[in-house]
């Protein structure tokens, strides 16, 4: 892993929560589907990796932000799915609102022009 | 079909004292992994091949288990609920009270003269009734979905939609309800009350359907603090025979209420029945109280 991905693990993994919040606002899912959204969307990279996203369910349904059912598979081990609710919908709405309002001041901070996306030279 | 993966999972686990709570984890764990060693078989990977990999991949299944059990066992100092709400306190908004003022008002306002249209205190035509019931009902359905999108102390703003239809499932119980009594009144024809049972009924599914679906709404402190009061004990569960005889009271005392109801009808009159059983209830909640919350015997 180069110094660049490592950097982008650490931030991804800030939003862990969110991040799973977002997966799960589009229906019911299960753990392996969830790890996979993330996967794909990262371009195939771990950044997230398996044992942190048992922890975040753990986590996300002890604050009430997602309840957990078990499916009805009679193969291969019954799945357990998670189901966004309502004071998820909050949070994640709060959480999204933080992030664009912090991304401002970041690229602010760091002098980035939204229009100006050439690599800068190293 | 493999079945490498179910003793791969039985060896990452040996070891591992099977709590209900691990019990659960390692069920979690199988249906993900078998879900990853088809993913993993279908890009051509041998059967024992994926299955070692989909293990390597989870890493010790001992982290799992050890960062969930120290957020939930960590000593708290417990803060009284009191405290607890005063730190996470919410204050409504401004323009959210001058709303519901003003919807409250609509709902009055077009309540009241609705009724004085319908017993014919004002001379009102049939028409600017039902609009006027229509008003105030919408008043009422905007304070309920507008109540449900705030943010409170407790609890998150319910969703839009969600809000939504608790305000529709509002607006047709109330206007249902309006159209039965302007029929009551003799204001409307009998059979217009096919249109209250209709906006009755639609009220009522709706309502429950939404009852149904509804998820969790508290914040997360208030979860913890419920789940702190919880444990400080059902006196009932820790002391059995403080429960039996709470049991044996109860029937003692429902049998004399029940008696003195029984003298009371055939001396003085059925009405002072009520008396009797209202009687017994209190001795019954004072018992409850007494019971369940004095002081404790020290053994």
């Amino acid at each position: 892993m180069t110094q660049d991905d490592a950097f982008a693990a650490d931030l991804l993994r800030g939003h862990t929560d969110t991040i799973v919040l977002s997966v799960l606002r589009h229906g019911d899912r299960y753990g392996f589907e969830i790890y996979k959204s993330i996967r794909d969307a990262t371009g195939g990279s771990h950044e997230i990796k398996e044992a942190t996203l048992y922890a975040t369910y753990r986590r996300l349904e002890k604050d009430g932000l997602v309840e957990s059912y078990w499916g009805d598979e009679t193969q291969g081990g019954r799945r357990k799915y998670y189901r966004i609710t309502d004071a998820g919908r909050a949070v994640y709405g709060g959480n999204v609102t933080a992030w664009i309002a912090t991304r401002r001041i970041i690229d602010s901070l760091l002098d980035i022009k939204t229009t100006d996306v050439k690599e800068p030279r190293s | 079909m493999s079945t490498d993966i179910h003793r791969l999972l039985d060896e990452a686990f040996a070891g591992v004292e099977m709590t209900p709570d691990a019990q659960d984890l390692k069920e979690e764990v199988r249906a993900n992994l078998v879900a990853r060693v088809d993913e993993l078989e279908s890009s051509g990977r041998s059967s024992s091949e994926a299955a070692r990999e989909a293990i390597a991949e989870l890493g010790d299944v001992r982290d799992l288990l050890d960062g969930a059990g120290t957020t939930a066992d960590s000593p708290r100092a417990a803060d009284s609920y009191a405290a607890l709400q005063l730190h996470h306190r919410v204050r409504p908004k401004v323009g959210f009270v001058v709303r519901v003022v003003v919807w409250s008002l609509a709902f009055i306002v077009g309540m009241t003269l609705a009724i004085l249209g319908a017993t014919d205190v004002l001379p009102l035509p049939i028409g600017p009734i039902i609009g006027l019931l229509g008003f105030a009902s919408t008043g009422l359905a905007l304070v309920v979905g507008d109540s449900l999108s705030q943010e409170t102390t407790t609890n998150h703003p319910m969703p839009p939609t969600r809000a939504g239809g608790y305000f529709l499932a509002t607006l047709l119980g109330t206007y249902g309800l309006g159209i039965a009594g302007v029929v009551a009144l003799g204001a409307l024809p009998i059979w217009c009350v096919v249109f209250a049972a209709l906006g009755v009924i639609s009220s009522i599914i709706l309502f429950a359907f939404l009852a149904a679906s509804q998820t969790n709404r508290h914040k997360a402190w208030v979860r913890q603090a419920q789940r702190d009061a919880s444990q400080v004990g059902n006196r009932f569960e820790q002391e059995p025979e403080t429960a039996a005889r709470f049991g044996i009271y109860t029937a003692v005392i429902w049998t004399l209420t029940f008696a003195v109801i029984v003298v009371l009808v055939f001396t003085v009159g059925w009405w002072w029945a009520p008396l009797a059983f209202i009687g017994g209830f209190a001795a019954m909640m004072l018992l409850l109280a007494r019971m369940m919350f004095g002081p404790r015997k020290t053994s």
